[in-house]
C-alpha cells in the first residue's frame, strides 16, 4: 500500500497536454476558484459523487444501496451524501460516478505503466493536472519519484499558486511546466479567481531555476482577459523574466457545464465569450511581437 | 499536382455510373466449351480463354491511356456460369433494383442469357456439383444460413491469387511464358503415362499465352484504327502511343514505365476474363514498378507527374471492373468490392526498408482518385521512415478508410508459422482484405465464414435457431438446466466443433470439384512453380499450397455474452440462467433492467482481462479445432478473424444474445470490439485486440476503429496516430483500419446521396463508396464508436 491522495481521474490517451500520447493525472483541490473552471469537482479535496441526469434511467439501483437513504435525485439530498461510492458501483448506466476519490500512489503508478509502449513510441508520458497538481506536495513527490525511476517523461500543469520550496523536488523532475497566467492585473486576477496574482508571478520567475521547458498558458476568455492590453502586458512580462519560455493561448470552452450539472451546481456565465479563430490568431501575433514564441499542442 | 482533367473526367464517369452486366465473356466461353466436349478440362478452360480473347469487344474509351475492358461496357460486370448460374438465373431480373450492389441489365440481355447460355451449363456447374454432393445436414447449417457460409468457393470464381510480377510476368512476358512451355513440351513424351498430364498443362500454358498476346494485338489494332481518324492531334498521338505499346506487350517484357503499367493492367484483365475472381491481387506494386520508374526518370524519359497520371488511370481501371455477385454474397462483400489488393511499404527480402517513390505515388493516387479499388494496404515495419508514416496517416485523415495498415513483423510471423522460407515470408503482400499472402502461393484465403455467436445460440437453444425454431445443429439439453459456466462453454465447444466439421466437409467437397472442373491455367501461368512443376494450381503446382482459411465472426459478442453469464449468474448471483434465457427469448422486451445490467458488465475492447481472457480462450479453441483438420492436399486448415462485411448478415439470422444485443442486430467483425462497446480509449481497444495471439491466425486478423477526425487533423495528431500503430504492432497486432469521417457528414450523405457520390468509407477490410451501401450498412457504420481524445 502506498501513499494516499485525492484524485479526480486518470485520463489515458491525452494528446494536448505535452508531447505524444500521455496519461494525465488529475489531482483534486485548488487554491483558486476561477469562475470559468472546467473541472469544478476538483476545486476541493472532498470526495464527491456525480449524477449525470441525462444518462439516468431512473431504475433506482442507487437508492436501494444508499446507506444514507438518498433517493434517485442526489441533488435534492446532497448534504446527506458521504461519497461512499456504493451507488456508482451498482449504477448500470454509469450515471452515478465518483468524481473525486482517495487513491493509492502505487496503484496509480501501476495504471500509468499500462500504456508504456504508447509513451515510448510517441515520445509521450505523464502529465499532472487538476484541480491544482501542486496542492498535494507530498503525494506529488511520491508519484514523480516513482515515475522518474521508470524513465517516463513528465509534465505538469499548474495555476502557479503554490509553495515553491515544497514542490521544488517534483518540479525538478519535469520536462515541461505549463503555468497559467489568468490576468496580469492583480485586482482583476482576484476578481475572477479569488486570489491575487503576486505569488503566481513570483513562482513564474523562479521557474528559471529549474531545468524544465516552460509554457505559459492563458485561457483566453472574452469579457475577462482577452483584451489586447492584457495579452500584451502578459507577454512582455513573460519575455522579461523567462526569456526562453513559450506561450500558448487556449480559447475558452464550456465543456465543463456537464460536470456542473452532475454536481448540482448552477453554471450561468453568458458574459464569458469564446474568441474566434481570427481573434485568437491576432492575439498570438501580439505575443510574438513582444518577443515570445507561441506554442500549440493541438 | 492536382488531379489532371483527363483523370477527373474518367473519375466522374466511374462515380456516376452503375455497372452494366455484359454476357460477351460468358457467351464466348460457352460456345468454346460446346466445341471442346471430351477434351481435358484444363485444355478446355485455356482454349475458352483464348477464344474469348479473340471475340470480346475491343473498346478504347474517351481519354484513356491504359486500355482494356472485360466487355462492351466501360463499367463492366461479367458472368462466369461455369462456376454457378442458378443464382444468376434466379436473381438477374432484380439486379437493377436491389438495395446492395445493383447492376444494369436489360430484359433483352436476360432473355439472351437464359436462352443461349444457361441451358448449356445445366448440370455442369461447380455450384450444382457441390449441392449434389453434400448431405442435408451440411446444407441445413452451411448453405445460405449466416451460421456457416462457404459459397464463395462454389458459386463464384476463386481468385485469391497474387500474380508473380517479379519472377514470372514482367521478366518473361507472355511470349517468354509460351516459349518456356513449348520447351518443356519438347522434352515430354506422350507415350509415357506420367507425362500425359504435364503435356496438357503446358499446352494450356501456350493457349493462355496466345490469348494474352491476341488481346494486346487487338487493342493495338484498334488504337491504330482510331488514331487514323482522330482529328485532335494530341489524342491522335496518344492513340498512336497506345497502338505502339500494345503491339509489344504483353507478348514481350516491358521496357519502360509506360509499357509496364499497361502490362500490369492486361494481366489484371486476363485474370478477370479467366475467373471473374475475388481478391486478384496486384501485390507489391511499389517493388516491381520502381525499377521501371527509376530507369526512365534517370534517363529523362518520364517525370513524376506523368507517371502519377498513368498510375491514376490504372487505379480507375481497377475500379471500373465490377465483381458480379449474388444478393447474399453482396451482403457479405458490400460495395462492388472485388479486393484487388495492392501493397506498398514494408521491408525488402533482406530486411531493409522497401519504401520508394512508387510507395508514395500509390498513396497519392488513392488520395486523389478516391476510388474503391485498388484495396490499398501498407506494411509498417518498426524502422518505418517518418515520411512514409506521415503519408499513411495523412491518407487516414481524409476519412476514405484507406489504407489498411499492417504490422510487418506480424505478417512475416504469420507466414513463417505456415512453413514459408524466410525470404518468401519477408516478401509477403496482402490478399483480399487482410490476409498475409505471397506470389508463390495457392490458398483459399476466404473459404468459410463461421459464426462464434451462432454456436452460442445453438448451445443455449438446444441446437435450434432462435429465430426460426428449426433444428439446424446438434441437439443440446434445456439451457435452463446448465449448472456452471464451464458446462455452458463445453456446450459452446460442442456446437462450434460441429460447425467447423461441417465447414471442413463443405470445403473438401468443393476442393474435390475444383480438381475436376476448376482448373486455373491463367492463374497457374502467373505462378513460378506451376510452370516448373508442370502442374496446375488445383493439382498442387505452387511452391506453397496452404489449407483453406476459416474466418471467425462474432468473437466479441460471444465473449461478452459469456462474461455476462459468468458475472450476473455465477458470481453476483443476481439473476439465474433462466432469467437470461427468458430475456433473450423475449428479445429483452420486459427485461430492460436485466439488459441494463448486462450492458454494464465488462466488455471486450476496454483492456479488461475478465472478458478479454474469455475471448482469447475462444480464439485459442478455434485455432486448435480448425488446424486439426487437413484438406484434400494434406495441408491443415487455417484460421483468421477477417470480417469483410459479414457482421451484418451473420447478425440478421441470430436471436438476441446475452450481452444485451437485440435479435437481428449486427454482430462484430474480426477482432474488433462490438460496436459502441469500446467505451474506454482507443489505446484500451488496441490492447484488448492485441491479446488475440494474432500470429497464430495466419489467415489474417482485422481491427476496425472509428477515430474522431480532430485527432488526425494536425501533423502532430497524425504522428501520435503513427505511434499508436507502432505500439499496436509491437504488442503483436496485425492490421488496423480507421474511419475518421464525422457522423454529421455521414448523416448528410445519407440524406443527400447526390452530393456525396465519391465519399469513401471503411466497411471492413476494405473501403466502398458510402452511397453505394444499403441504409442498414450505413447505419451500422455510424454506430461504430468514435474514439475521441480530450
Amino acid at each position: 500500500m502506498g501513499m494516499k491522495g485525492y484524485v479526480m481521474q486518470l485520463q489515458p490517451f491525452s494528446v494536448n497536454d505535452g508531447d505524444g500520447i500521455r496519461t494525465t493525472v488529475f489531482l483534486a483541490g485548488c487554491p483558486m476558484h476561477c469562475a470559468w473552471c472546467a473541472n469544478p469537482e476538483g476545486c476541493t479535496q472532498q470526495l464527491k459523487i456525480g449524477w449525470h441526469i441525462r444518462k439516468c434511467i431512473g431504475c433506482g439501483a442507487c437508492a436501494r444501496v444508499c446507506p444514507q437513504g438518498i433517493g434517485i435525485d442526489l441533488n435534492a439530498e446532497r448534504e446527506k451524501c458521504i461519497a461512499c461510492g456504493k451507488c456508482a458501483d451498482v449504477c448500470p448506466q454509469n450515471a452515478r460516478v465518483r468524481m473525486v476519490q482517495e487513491a493509492d500512489a502505487d496503484e496509480i503508478v501501476k495504471q500509468i505503466q499500462t500504456h508504456r509502449l504508447f509513451y515510448s513510441y510517441s515520445g509521450g508520458g505523464v502529465t499532472f493536472s487538476g484541480g491544482e497538481a501542486a496542492m498535494q506536495p507530498a503525494f506529488l513527490n511520491e508519484l514523480t519519484e516513482q515515475i522518474y525511476d521508470l524513465g517516463y517523461s513528465m509534465d505538469i500543469e499548474t495555476c502557479g499558486l503554490f509553495d515553491f520550496e515544497a514542490v521544488r523536488p517534483s518540479l525538478a523532475r519535469m520536462d515541461l511546466i505549463f503555468l497559467d497566467l489568468k490576468h496580469m492585473d492583480p485586482a482583476q486576477h482576484k476578481r475572477w479567481t479569488g486570489q491575487s496574482n503576486e505569488r503566481v508571478l513570483e513562482n513564474m520567475a523562479r521557474l528559471a531555476e529549474l531545468p524544465a521547458e516552460v509554457v505559459i498558458r492563458i485561457p483566453v476568455i472574452k469579457g475577462v482577459n482577452a483584451d489586447e492590453e492584457n495579452i500584451r502586458a502578459s507577454a512582455a512580462f513573460v519575455h522579461k523574466i523567462l526569456p526562453h519560455a513559450k506561450m500558448e493561448l487556449l480559447p475558452y470552452h464550456s465543456f465543463g457545464k456537464i460536470k456542473y450539472e452532475a454536481l448540482g451546481i448552477p453554471y450561468d456565465h453568458p458574459e464569458f465569450g469564446r474568441p474566434t479563430k481570427e481573434e485568437l490568431e491576432h492575439l498570438r501575433e501580439i505575443v510574438r511581437s513582444e518577443g515570445v514564441e507561441t506554442a500549440d499542442f493541438r | 499536382m492536382a488531379i489532371t482533367e483527363r483523370v477527373e473526367k474518367i473519375r466522374q464517369y466511374y462515380v456516376n455510373t452503375k455497372p452494366h452486366i455484359s454476357y460477351e465473356r460468358a457467351w464466348a466461353w460457352t460456345k468454346s466449351f460446346q466445341r471442346t466436349e471430351g477434351q481435358a478440362h484444363i485444355i478446355r478452360t485455356a482454349q475458352a480463354f483464348k477464344d474469348t480473347c479473340e471475340e470480346l469487344s475491343v473498346n478504347i474509351w474517351d481519354g484513356e491511356l491504359v486500355v482494356g475492358t472485360s466487355g462492351e461496357f466501360r463499367k463492366c460486370a461479367i458472368l462466369t456460369p461455369e462456376f454457378g448460374w442458378l443464382w444468376i438465373n434466379e436473381e438477374m431480373d432484380t439486379f437493377p433494383e436491389r438495395g446492395q450492389d445493383p447492376y444494369d441489365v436489360t430484359p433483352e440481355q436476360a432473355a439472351f442469357i437464359r436462352e443461349n447460355i444457361f441451358p448449356y451449363w445445366k448440370g455442369k456447374s461447380v455450384e450444382e456439383a457441390f449441392l449434389a454432393r453434400i448431405s442435408d445436414d451440411t446444407k441445413k447449417v452451411g448453405v445460405d444460413t449466416g451460421f456457416l457460409d462457404t459459397d464463395s468457393k462454389w458459386r463464384n470464381g476463386i481468385g485469391e491469387i497474387s500474380a508473380d510480377y517479379i519472377d514470372v510476368l514482367l521478366p518473361k512476358g507472355y511470349g517468354g511464358i509460351k516459349a518456356e512451355a513449348l520447351e518443356y513440351l519438347s522434352q515430354l513424351n506422350e507415350a509415357i503415362p506420367a507425362d500425359k498430364k504435364k503435356i496438357d498443362f503446358y499446352k494450356s500454358m501456350v493457349l493462355i499465352a496466345d490469348g494474352m498476346i491476341t488481346l494486346g494485338r487487338r487493342y493495338s489494332a484498334k488504337a491504330a484504327e482510331m488514331a487514323e481518324v482522330e482529328a485532335d492531334p494530341k489524342r491522335k498521338a496518344e492513340l498512336e502511343e497506345i497502338a505502339r505499346v500494345c503491339a509489344v506487350i504483353p507478348e514481350n517484357p516491358p521496357t519502360s514505365f509506360r509499357e509496364a503499367i499497361q502490362f500490369v493492367w492486361f494481366v489484371q484483365l486476363g485474370g478477370i476474363i479467366a475467373e471473374n475472381p475475388l481478391a486478384w491481387n496486384p501485390g507489391r506494386f511499389d517493388q516491381y514498378m520502381f525499377p521501371y520508374y527509376d530507369a526512365d526518370e534517370k534517363a529523362g524519359k518520364i517525370d513524376y507527374d506523368t507517371a502519377l497520371e498513368l498510375v491514376e488511370c490504372l487505379w480507375l481501371k481497377y475500379s471500373e471492373w465490377a465483381w458480379t455477385i449474388s444478393k447474399n454474397t453482396a451482403s457479405f462483400f458490400a460495395g462492388y468490392t472485388n479486393f484487388e489488393n495492392l501493397t506498398v511499404g514494408g521491408t525488402k527480402v533482406d530486411g531493409t526498408d522497401a519504401t520508394n517513390t512508387m510507395s508514395y505515388m500509390a498513396i497519392q493516387a488513392t488520395r486523389e482518385c478516391m476510388t474503391h479499388q485498388p484495396t490499398l494496404s501498407c506494411r509498417i515495419h518498426p524502422d518505418c521512415p517518418p515520411e512514409f508514416m506521415e503519408a499513411v496517416t495523412e491518407l487516414v485523415s481524409t476519412g476514405c478508410g484507406f489504407p489498411a495498415i499492417h504490422g510487418d513483423r506480424t505478417g512475416y510471423q504469420m507466414l513463417s508459422n505456415l512453413g514459408y522460407a524466410p525470404k518468401d515470408a519477408r516478401d509477403w503482400n496482402n490478399c483480399g482484405c487482410v490476409v498475409p499472402h505471397s506470389r508463390k502461393t495457392f490458398e483459399w484465403t476466404s473459404a468459410a465464414s463461421i459464426s462464434f455467436a451462432a454456436a452460442l445460440e445453438f448451445a443455449l437453444n438446444e441446437g435450434k435457431s432462435r429465430l426460426s425454431g428449426q433444428q439446424v445443429s446438434l441437439p443440446e439439453k434445456d439451457p435452463k438446466t446448465f449448472g456452471s459456466l464451464e458446462e455452458i462453454i463445453e456446450a459452446w465447444k460442442k456446437q462450434f466443433r460441429y460447425l467447423v466439421k461441417q465447414g471442413v466437409i463443405s470445403l473438401v467437397t468443393a476442393q474435390e470439384i475444383h480438381k475436376e472442373i476448376g482448373h486455373r491455367p491463367f492463374m497457374s501461368a502467373c505462378n513460378e512453380y506451376c510452370m516448373k512443376n508442370g502442374a496446375d494450381l488445383v493439382d498442387g503446382g505452387a511452391k506453397y499450397s496452404i489449407g483453406p482459411v476459416f474466418t471467425g465472426v462474432g468473437l466479441s459478442v460471444t465473449a461478452n455474452s459469456l462474461a455476462v453469464i459468468k458475472k450476473l449468474v455465477y458470481e453476483d448471483h443476481e439473476y439465474t440462467l433462466s432469467d437470461i434465457i427468458d430475456a433473450i427469448n423475449a428479445n429483452w422486451e420486459g427485461y430492460e433492467e436485466l439488459r441494463a445490467k448486462a450492458l454494464a458488465c465488462p466488455k471486450y475492447g476496454n483492456d479488461i482481462d475478465y472478458v478479454d481472457s474469455i475471448a482469447r480462450d475462444l480464439a485459442d479453441f478455434y485455432y486448435d479445432e480448425v488446424t486439426s483438420y487437413n484438406d484434400l492436399y494434406g495441408n491443415h486448415f487455417v484460421t483468421a478473424f477477417m470480417g469483410i462485411s459479414n457482421y451484418l448478415p451473420t447478425g440478421k439470422v441470430l436471436g438476441a444474445t446475452p450481452e444485451g444485443r437485440h435479435a437481428c442486430d449486427p454482430i462484430n467483425e474480426g477482432v474488433s470490439p462490438y460496436t459502441g462497446s469500446d467505451t474506454s480509449t482507443c489505446l484500451a481497444a488496441l490492447r484488448s485486440a492485441a491479446k488475440m495471439e494474432h500470429e497464430k491466425h495466419s489467415g489474417g486478423t482485422l481491427l476496425n476503429l472509428r477515430l474522431n477526425h480532430d485527432l488526425v487533423a494536425t501533423k502532430r495528431g497524425r504522428a501520435n496516430l503513427g505511434a499508436m500503430l507502432q505500439s499496436y504492432f509491437a504488442l503483436g497486432g496485425f492490421h488496423v483500419q480507421f474511419n475518421t469521417i464525422s457522423n454529421e457528414v455521414l448523416k448528410d450523405a445519407q440524406a443527400n446521396p447526390d452530393k456525396y457520390r465519391s465519399l469513401l468509407v471503411r466497411v471492413a477490410g476494405y473501403s466502398a463508396q458510402f452511397t453505394n451501401l444499403s441504409k442498414e450498412m450505413q447505419d451500422s457504420i455510424m454506430a461504430r464508436n468514435a474514439h475521441e481524445a480530450f
